[in-house]
């Protein structure tokens, strides 16, 4: 001050122009500093302008820091320092130094610029050790000078001189002058410096933006999200950990270790499963902010997860911890080793992660379900191919091995009788450690009430067990299940539309849902279709067997679709028939040999309701004894040597049709206890089965024994004859019905000589007559096969002889009838018989005398004898 | 020691800096302003590197019951997790004498969680609850202005001065944690209605002070005794008249 008062005239002109150019260089650097934008060139711009004026050394500017009343170097102007070469420099220009020391209070409090020798405060216990520093460069003097900013200090202009005196009045009215604009350019300078580093944030977010969103894989995400670190943080590793499917682990997913090379660490981070709540993650997770923490002290913390030991053993101090979290579900943690926190820029990269992560595990779940799908269709179309059960089996096997890397325990299917469940299909292999008890379960008989079928049954998609708990509750099955050393064991219902036809077990840690309904699915097809398959073949096989039938009784039958005669006594026999026929009453035919009776049995079955199906014919006379009961009831496979398929009887082949049981006198005893009860039940058990089926058959039954005897003499049941003679028919011997031979004759030379392919035109009188004379023991059949031969025997188109065999045995019945009669009686009617037989011709070729061996004459005379006129044999 | 003071640029926040630094200890006085921010988590890994001790102050800028609450708890949480972090040896907060009490009143519950999260969390603690602060008669004496006249109630109200509350809870920052609650108040007790008759008299204030007898605070319904210790509580040095004399003083 008593500088300026002293100021002479002579002086007063110049110091008017200095002033001038002072101001003039202050208005200039006023302009210059408000455009100043980056804070080196401001200081040196300042710097370079007041040097022009007044001499000092350096000049730096410091911040004040208010959360800790410290301040710091915010302007340096290195290039002009003289103590840049100080070994404390790098450390000084980044100190933090106290407001709360006599030097700085003193530049506080002061209104204009205060100056010190640094010789005389840097000494002080608590002043700053910059002042000593620059002291041991050169600098004698600092001019301290307050920056203000609405009212509160923000920080100083510190000036330096290694000339003593150099801080003139001048000097400090243009520092106080300058200092407003200049604190203003500081305040802009930040502010910019704030700005600039918002928009790289953003820039680097939008950048992180971009790479991510084109980013499809875990690979694309791990490159993207280590790119946007190395430019925050170039030497940072960072691991980005995902919460597993089980929500209690967390594995890594992606990261960027470069601290270490080692493949067993690494391999060891990449395998690990860490528990969520293990005290470290559990915090990251629950904290809405990034939480820094310290290898060290989290060990000391006790927190035992492995991961924490291979971090310090890689060297890492401090890790950030950041939740990857999308709406309200966290995904996973980003942990980063960096050392400081730029919340809104690690929290932008990780939403933007947390995206991605979301993202990438949709796709991942998408491609899981097509590629899921994509078997299911190769399963399909391996299905599609399958007809046997060996083929469905190694389709089942092969996917469930490829696609859910499981096998199968058992597949049931519902019998019939829709209650017993048979097993039919399993995989022993899974078994394997215990054999046995497997071998028990089997044999153990499974029905659709069994509580664990029952349940799977009545489920919509089937149910799992988790055999830990079973065992507790005791189910029998889960010490099978836990020894496949299995976790689950699923059960589901196989269904074919809305109908259960059996149940699928499978035994896995984890089955995907989708994968299971789909294979369930197809399963169920597959095993409709075989069970289709079977009863096909069944089909097939039956119509092949009704086939021979048909072929062999067209071959052996007559040609019933007419029966020739119509003698009184055949009369009698249409009369019953048509009585008979349309009811389902059993018809027991009666007759001898070769009288037609199975003839008569197909025309009352074709004149019945049941016509439309095949009578089904059984000759009991004609099978053995041991088969004759599978022949009529069937087999299971099985049930006896030899039986090697299941066989349907001829009961059931009958079924809503008629059975014609041919010699049914001949039927072995057991064979008619069994028969009887099918007649009285109407059902029947194959043999070896254990089921009854239900059968609606009409039965006609046919013999030439006289069964009322057969009773009597114990070798036919009398209640089955009870039960069989409902409606007995008895079939006229050929005998009987002399009158219906020669149509008959007729009737057979026309078919076999149409068979033969001879034509015969006539048949002899001659021929006829001897047809007439004889007995015909072997009825219409007898006649038949003469005929047959004899056409065979003449040579042109007349059938002039008939081969009728000689020494006929006499019926045994005929016999008895003789037995009670005197000789003369029995001669008397056995001449009269032959007679009428022979027409009444006495002598001559077809004649009695012939038939009787005996000469004409004696046959006159014994008629005369004896008494026998016209009338007895034409009677 | 490092002590952060969460709200150091508050009332009672500049005043415990002050009183810490006074004392010698490097304190950071964190606040929004000051680059530290308990709610995005600003600056605040950083802060607590190294911290001995955190005393919060913090309070919520908005009185809305919702906003209060979030911001306690989000402020709580996010402190502790930090301090968790940082191994800090010390958590001691703010309370409101009678806050469990008055738990049909938001800011009580809201201050109520506070202290929970702060039990539960495991970092060694202490709860300092004061009562109303000396500095609050204008305001409550402004909000119950009906006309001419002040319409208060009778509850029993025993007020402390600021720098009373600075004091000791500059005391028990650098104190053992208590791993409990200490009660603080001031040295006089009133009826609300009398301590701020005698303030408006003092304030050459017109106004007319009118007891009601309704129990009333923040408009909640509260008991007599609910805003005043119950038993043992440190007790203040500064009385109305010292306070006031203190008032004039700094004016």
């Amino acid at each position: 001050m008593k500088r300026v008062k002293d100021i002479d005239p002579g002086l007063s002109v110049r110091s008017l122009a200095a002033f001038e150019q002072e101001r003039r260089i202050l208005s200039d650097l006023g302009n210059d500093i408000t455009g100043v934008r980056d804070k080196n060139d401001l200081i040196i711009l300042f710097s370079k302008r007041i040097k022009s004026l007044f001499y000092f050394t350096h000049t730096i500017v410091t911040l004040i820091d208010a959360k800790d009343e410290t301040y710091t170097p915010f302007l340096l102007d290195h290039e002009s320092s003289p103590i840049r070469s100080h070994a404390q420099y790098p450390e000084l220009i980044k100190a933090h130094f106290s407001l709360n020391e006599p030097f700085i209070r003193a530049a506080l409090r002061a209104e204009e610029p205060i100056s010190f020798l640094l010789e005389d405060i840097m000494d002080q216990p608590q002043s700053p050790s910059f002042l000593r520093a620059n002291y041991e460069a050169g600098v004698k003097e600092i001019l301290m000078t307050r920056l203000m900013k609405e009212g509160k200090p923000m920080g100083f202009i510190h000036i330096y001189s290694d000339k003593p005196n150099s801080f003139s009045i001048e000097f400090r009215n243009v520092i106080k002058g300058i200092a407003p604009q200049l604190s203003g350019a500081v305040s802009n300078i930040i502010k910019n410096e704030e700005i600039l580093k918002k928009e790289q944030e953003k820039s680097l977010l939008l950048d992180f933006s971009n790479d991510i969103a084109t980013g499809r894989t875990k690979e694309e995400l791990a490159f993207a999200v280590r790119a946007v670190l190395k430019k925050i943080n170039p030497p940072g590793g960072f691991v980005i950990r995902r919460i597993n499917e089980d929500n209690t682990t967390m594995s890594p997913y992606a990261y960027d270790l470069t601290k270490t090379h080692d493949p067993k660490v690494i391999n060891a981070l990449e395998q690990a499963r860490y528990p969520i709540n293990d005290g470290l993650q559990d915090r990251v997770l629950n904290s809405a902010i990034p939480l820094l923490f310290n290898v060290d002290r989290e060990i000391q913390r006790g927190i035992t997860s492995s991961y924490l030991q291979h971090w310090k053993t890689m060297g890492f101090k401090e890790i950030v911890g950041i939740r990857l979290r999308n709406g309200e579900t966290n995904h996973g943690i980003l942990f980063l080793d960096i050392q400081e926190i730029n919340v809104q820029l690690l929290q932008g990269i990780c939403s933007q992660i947390s995206i991605a992560l979301a993202n990438i595990m949709a796709n991942e779940q998408i491609h899981k379900k097509q590629e899921e799908q994509a078997f299911l269709l190769d399963f399909s179309s391996d299905i599609a191919q399958v007809r046997t059960k060996a083929d469905l089996q190694a389709a089942i096997f092969r996917v469930l091995d490829k696609t859910m890397h499981t096998q199968l325990s058992m597949i049931r299917t519902i019998d019939e009788d829709g209650y017993n469940m048979s097993p039919f299909m399993y995989d022993e292999t899974l078994f394997e450690r215990a054999k046995k008890h497997f071998a028990e379960l089997l044999a153990h008989r499974v029905t659709v009430d069994e509580i664990y079928t029952a349940d799977v049954l009545t489920s919509e998609d089937g149910l799992v067990f988790n055999i830990e708990e079973e065992l507790k509750s005791g189910n029998s099955y889960a010490r099978l299940w836990e020894t496949t050393g299995l976790k689950n064991v699923y059960g589901l219902p196989l269904r074919v539309g809305n109908k259960n036809i059996g149940t699928i077990w499978l035994l896995a840690d984890r089955l995907s849902k989708l994968m299971l309904k789909g294979i369930c699915a197809q399963i169920s097809i597959a095993i409709a279709n075989i069970q289709a398959n079977e009863k096909l073949l069944a089909y097939k096989k039956q119509l092949e067997v009704e086939n021979d039938y048909l072929k062999e009784q067209i071959k052996t039958i007559y040609n019933f679709s007419e029966i020739i005669g119509n003698g009184q006594q055949m009369q009698k026999v249409y009369r019953l028939m048509s009585l008979v026929a349309g009811s389902n009453t059993t018809v027991l035919i009666l007759g001898e040999t070769g009288t037609g009776k199975e003839l008569i049995a197909r025309a009352i079955h074709n004149a019945s309701l049941r016509k439309d199906k095949l009578m089904v014919k059984v000759n009991c006379a004609a099978l053995p004894a041991n088969l004759i009961e599978s022949e009529l009831f069937g087999h299971e496979r099985g049930s006896f040597t030899g039986a090697i398929d299941r066989r349907i009887g001829k009961f059931e082949l009958a079924n809503n049709s008629t059975l014609f049981l041919d010699e049914v006198g001949e039927l072995p005893p057991e064979a008619q206890a069994k028969l009887l009860r099918v007649i009285q039940e109407r059902e029947l058990e194959r043999l070896g089965g254990k089921q009854t089926i239900k059968v609606d058959v009409r039965l006609i039954a046919a013999t030439n024994r006289n069964l009322e005897e057969e009773v009597k003499a114990g070798r036919f049941r009398a209640d089955l004859y009870f039960r069989l003679n409902v409606f007995p028919i008895s079939l006229p011997s050929l005998r009987e019905r002399p009158e219906d031979i020669e149509p008959l004759t007729h009737f057979f030379v026309k078919k076999y000589g149409r068979n033969t392919g001879r034509k015969i035109r006539k048949v002899a009188p001659k021929v006829i007559q001897q047809l007439l004379s004889y007995t015909w023991p072997g009825n219409v059949r007898e006649l038949e096969h003469l005929i047959e031969r004899s056409i065979l025997l003449t040579p042109d188109d007349i059938l002039r002889d008939v081969y009728i065999p000689e020494n006929t045995a006499t019926d045994k019945q005929d016999l008895t009838h003789l037995l009670n009669h005197s000789l003369e009686e029995v001669e008397r009617s056995y001449i009269i018989e032959i007679l009428r037989r022979c027409s009444g011709k006495i002598s001559g070729p077809g004649s009695a005398a012939e038939i009787l061996k005996i000469p004409g004459n004696t046959l006159h005379s014994k008629l005369k004898k004896l008494g026998i006129t016209k009338k007895d044999y034409f009677g | 020691m490092k002590i952060v003071v969460i709200g150091g640029s508050g009332l009672i926040g500049t005043k415990v800096v002050a009183h810490l630094r006074q004392a010698g200890h490097q304190v950071i006085a964190a606040s929004p302003a000051t680059g530290i921010n308990t709610i995005t988590g600003d600056g605040l890994a950083e802060a607590m590197s190294d911290t001995d001790v955190v005393v919060d102050l913090a309070n919520s800028p908005s009185w809305e019951d919702q906003a209060v609450m979030d911001f306690f708890q989000t402020s709580g949480r996010n402190l502790l997790a930090a301090e968790i972090n940082a191994g800090v040896k010390h958590h001691v907060a703010l309370s409101i004498v009678g806050v469990d009490i008055m738990q049909n009143i938001g800011y009580m519950r809201a201050k109520k969680a506070q202290e929970d999260l702060i039990r539960q969390s495991g970092v060694p603690y202490t709860i300092i609850r004061s009562t109303q602060f000396l500095e609050f008669l204008k305001g409550i004496a402004d909000q119950a202005t009906d006309g001419n006249e002040v319409h208060l109630s009778d509850v029993r109200f025993q007020p402390i001065a600021a720098d009373d509350v600075a004091a000791f809870v500059a005391k028990y920052a650098v104190a053992a944690p208590l791993n409990g609650k200490v009660e603080i108040a001031g040295p006089e007790r009133f009826a609300m209605y009398e301590v701020v008759a005698q303030y408006l008299r003092h304030a050459n204030d017109p106004r007319k002070v009118v007891p009601n007898g309704k129990p009333l605070y923040y408009g909640g319904e509260i008991s007599h005794a609910a805003l005043v210790p119950v038993g043992q509580a440190e007790l203040g040095t500064i009385n109305f008249e010292k306070w006031w004399s203190n008032q004039l003083q700094k004016a």
